[in-house]
């Protein structure tokens, strides 16, 4: 897998490079904003990009903006964002034009690198990946009548995976079930919770993380 | 004592001048021959022995002015144009007494003297309209000169021309008291000189009366139109005049053509007179209003009152009024705003309002239609308490406006700093932070590739500890600053603030859009103190919603928490400093925040 690298921090460029070079992955450029960063991407045609959503100059959002940026002009190219806001908008916004190959971690994730190659492949599988603690925080937001009740313990496990951003297959090998149920699951989830998206279709992870952000049963 | 002086030798001047201009037209109706009389030119003839038409214009004229000229006497704004209008009452009966049929030889001479100066006098007049003053160099230069004129051909004439040897002499041919050596030529000379002049001064009074008519302002004009119009008809009848004599040296009042030139000027005299008094008039409600101010002001007026009793009294609808505030060292307006220093120019004149001699306001208004030794007059003796007031009331207004934009800096400030602290947080100890978890990462893979598992325990817990750091920091800093809220806008921030809440929070409608930092952070805040406030006080829910109504950014939070003193001082303060308000009621709260 041949990577590109942006982040206007060096030592945290280094350490990420210096990771993905010990699990086996090149990197094959390395930017300090999203100027070189874009530029590298039409240069060297990588498989993915990780990019720091603060970069010069303003420091607030260049990482997303090139993100999408990215995803818009190349779509083969996966983009793996890294941020330190636990913030589901900044997320919804990465998937709003281009639900798949995208992903939103935070930052401290990245020194894990299990994490970080997991995540890698996820995207260049086709899926999405969101932080779990961005899910988690969702799934726990306090709702007046919680429709969530309604599901079984792991039915509320198989949506968490789903808003991560995991295909039925992966959830399928995580809970060491068949993809067969998964896709049960998944479908008495939709039901229960009448969210009208193809519970197969890519935007089904957007639709998850807007229902949950909404707070009240979707009408 | 000088003061009782002065007033008690104007009280007697003023009679004097009543007394002597009457005593002055009642012997010029006398001396004005009859057109009942025989017309006898070379002993005495005037335009009046050629008809009761004109012998009624010549006395309407000439009774016109001295009456206007009196009228302006009395009321000291326009005692200068009084007098002037009674001097050109007094020149145009010159003519008259010249021809006055069996007169005092010296008094006839006299006549001849002063007939001269009525186009002098005319010309003076109608440039200094409305207020009897000359504004501009150049028309003092022009009346000057053409004063110098007249003095020069009367003067001349006195001295030299003996109408006996006049061959064009009408009206007197017998006299001149003041003849020191007859000489026909120098009177003939003298005499082509001042028609010559008289043509090229009336020319230049239609012109100059023309230019000002075109270059007034309304409000000038009101009171310019009047007196003006006649004035600028009377230039054009002495232009006239002149051309005919220049055509026909022998003046003959009994002729179709000098007759009508003569009754077209005398009427526009009459007019000119009747203008005067009119705006003599004007003037004088004008000043009565400004009087009145005082007392219509009342004890307590809402601000920038005065600028509006001022502006009617004065008739100058763009009248301005500027309070000086020494201590900021600008001018406001009635209402406290700071305004541009008022200058002077493009027919508006800047006129200060002294208390004690120091200025306390400036006030613009039209030049032409009030002067500002007269405004400073009235305003200083009958309203300046009601400027002093309102200036205060200015000064008072002005410092809250100060107040308020130094409170809205301070919060501006404050969130600037805030914004910074929070990216510096990021920058420096979260970078580090993550250096140093991802160092302990390093260790503990070595220790475990070692075998050493305590070691390696050790430093997976000091790992932990770490990224629990990590996640700490990142509360923190947005505790400090929601960068959310700055990138994204209130809509994403607010959601966000629910997804943390601890008790449910439900949105109606928040507005997409955009709106100012201080508006977007003072909305956030309100919603962030409100739900910490229905928290504390056991809510199971709450409810926000967002609007934009005109100007403002309501936000409008209910709860079912139990009633209580809530502790939002903090953000009606904030609010506050934006120039909104908040109303907070036991379960619910609106802020109204001004957000363009």
């Amino acid at each position: 897998m041949r990577v590109v690298v942006a982040d206007d921090v060096m030592l945290t460029r280094e350490g990420i490079v210096r990771l993905l070079n010990d699990a086996g992955i090149e990197v094959v450029a390395e930017a300090e904003d999203a100027d070189a960063l874009l530029r590298h991407v039409r240069l060297s045609r990588p498989d993915a990009a990780i990019v720091d959503i603060r970069m010069p100059p303003t420091h607030t959002e260049e990482g997303l903006v090139a993100a999408r940026q990215i995803r818009a002009e190349h779509p083969d190219v996966c983009v793996l964002v890294l941020s330190q806001y636990v913030e589901p908008s900044y997320a919804m916004r990465l998937l709003e034009e281009h639900p798949e190959r995208v992903g939103y971690l935070l930052k401290e994730r990245v020194f894990d690198v299990a994490i970080l190659v997991d995540a890698l492949r996820r995207l260049t599988d086709g899926e999405t990946v969101i932080d779990p603690t961005i899910v988690s925080r969702l799934v726990g937001r306090r709702r007046r009548e919680d429709p969530l009740e309604e599901l079984t313990e792991r039915e509320r496990e198989v949506l968490g995976l789903v808003a991560e951003g995991l295909s039925n297959k992966a959830i399928a090998a995580r809970l060491f079930v068949t993809e067969r149920t998964v896709e049960a699951h998944v479908k008495q989830i939709f039901l229960k919770l009448r969210l009208d998206t193809n519970p197969e279709s890519h935007r089904r992870v957007l639709a998850v993380l807007a229902y949950l952000r909404a707070g009240v049963g979707a009408d | 004592m000088a003061a009782a002086g002065t007033a008690a030798r104007l009280r007697f001047a003023g009679i004097a001048v009543l007394v002597l201009t009457l005593i002055y037209a009642i012997a010029s109706i006398l001396a004005v021959p009859r057109s009942t009389e025989p017309f006898t030119t070379y002993a005495g003839a005037t335009y009046a022995h050629a008809s009761t038409a004109a012998h009624a214009a010549d006395l309407a004229a000439g009774l016109g002015l001295l009456s206007a000229g009196l009228l302006g006497w009395v009321e000291p704004r326009t005692r200068r144009l009084g007098v002037l209008t009674l001097l050109v009452g007094i020149a145009w009966f010159g003519p008259d007494w010249e021809g006055w049929d069996g007169g005092s030889p010296f008094l006839r001479s006299l006549g001849a003297v002063v007939t001269p100066f009525f186009l002098a006098l005319l010309f003076h007049l109608v440039l200094a309209l409305p207020l009897g003053r000359l504004r501009s160099w150049p028309a003092r230069g022009l009346v000057v000169a053409v004063y110098g004129v007249a003095a020069f051909v009367s003067l001349g004439r006195a001295l030299f021309r003996d109408p006996f040897l006049d061959p064009y002499c009408w009206r007197n041919c017998l006299y001149n008291s003041f003849l020191v050596h007859a000489d026909p030529g120098i009177a003939r000379t003298l005499d082509d000189v001042w028609v010559r002049s008289s043509l090229a001064i009336g020319l230049l009074l239609v012109v100059m009366g023309a230019w000002r008519l075109l270059r007034a302002s309304g409000p000038a004009l009101r009171v310019l139109l009047p007196p003006l119009v006649p004035g600028v008809l009377a230039g054009a009848g002495a232009s006239a005049y002149a051309v005919a004599l220049l055509r026909t040296p022998l003046e003959d009042p009994r002729s179709a053509g000098f007759l009508a030139i003569f009754l077209a000027l005398s009427l526009s005299v009459a007019a000119l007179a009747l203008g005067l008094a009119w705006e003599i008039l004007e003037t004088r409600r004008t000043r009565a209003a400004v009087a009145r101010l005082a007392s219509e002001l009342g004890e307590a007026p809402p601000p920038g009152t005065l600028r509006g009793a001022l502006a009617v009294a004065v008739g100058d609808p763009a009248l301005d009024v500027a309070y000086w505030l020494p201590g900021a060292q600008r001018f406001v307006d009635g209402r406290g705003k700071p305004m541009e220093a008022p200058v002077a120019g493009h027919g508006r004149a800047a006129t200060p309002i002294l208390r004690d001699g120091r200025p306390v306001a400036i006030v613009v208004h039209d030049a032409a239609l009030l002067e500002g030794p007269a405004l400073q007059r009235e305003v200083g003796s009958a309203a300046r308490l009601a400027v002093e007031n309102e200036r205060l009331q200015a000064e008072v207004l002005a410092q809250l406006d100060d107040l308020r934009a130094s409170r809205t800096r301070i919060v501006e400030t404050g969130d600037a700093e805030r914004r910074r602290l929070e990216r510096d947080l990021h920058d420096g100890a979260q970078q580090r932070l993550l250096a140093l978890s991802y160092d302990l990462r390093l260790a503990r893979a070595a220790a475990e590739a070692a075998g050493d598992r305590e070691d390696a325990t050790l430093l997976a817990s000091g790992g932990d500890e770490a990224q629990a750091a990590l996640g700490e920091l990142r509360e923190l800093a947005n505790g400090i600053y929601p960068a959310i809220l700055a990138d994204a806008g209130l809509a994403p921030a607010l959601a966000t603030l629910a997804d943390e809440a601890p008790l449910p929070v439900e949105f109606g409608e928040v507005p997409p859009e955009r709106y100012s930092a201080p508006a977007e952070t003072a909305a956030y805040l309100t919603v962030l103190e409100a739900i910490a406030d229905a928290v504390g006080r056991e809510a199971t829910f709450v409810s926000v919603d967002v609007a934009r109504e005109d100007q403002q950014l309501v936000v409008q939070v209910r709860d079912d928490g139990a009633a209580g003193a809530s502790g939002l001082l903090h953000i009606a303060d904030r609010v506050g400093a934006l120039g909104g308000s908040l109303e907070v009621e036991p379960q619910s709260l609106r802020a109204e925040i001004p957000c363009e």
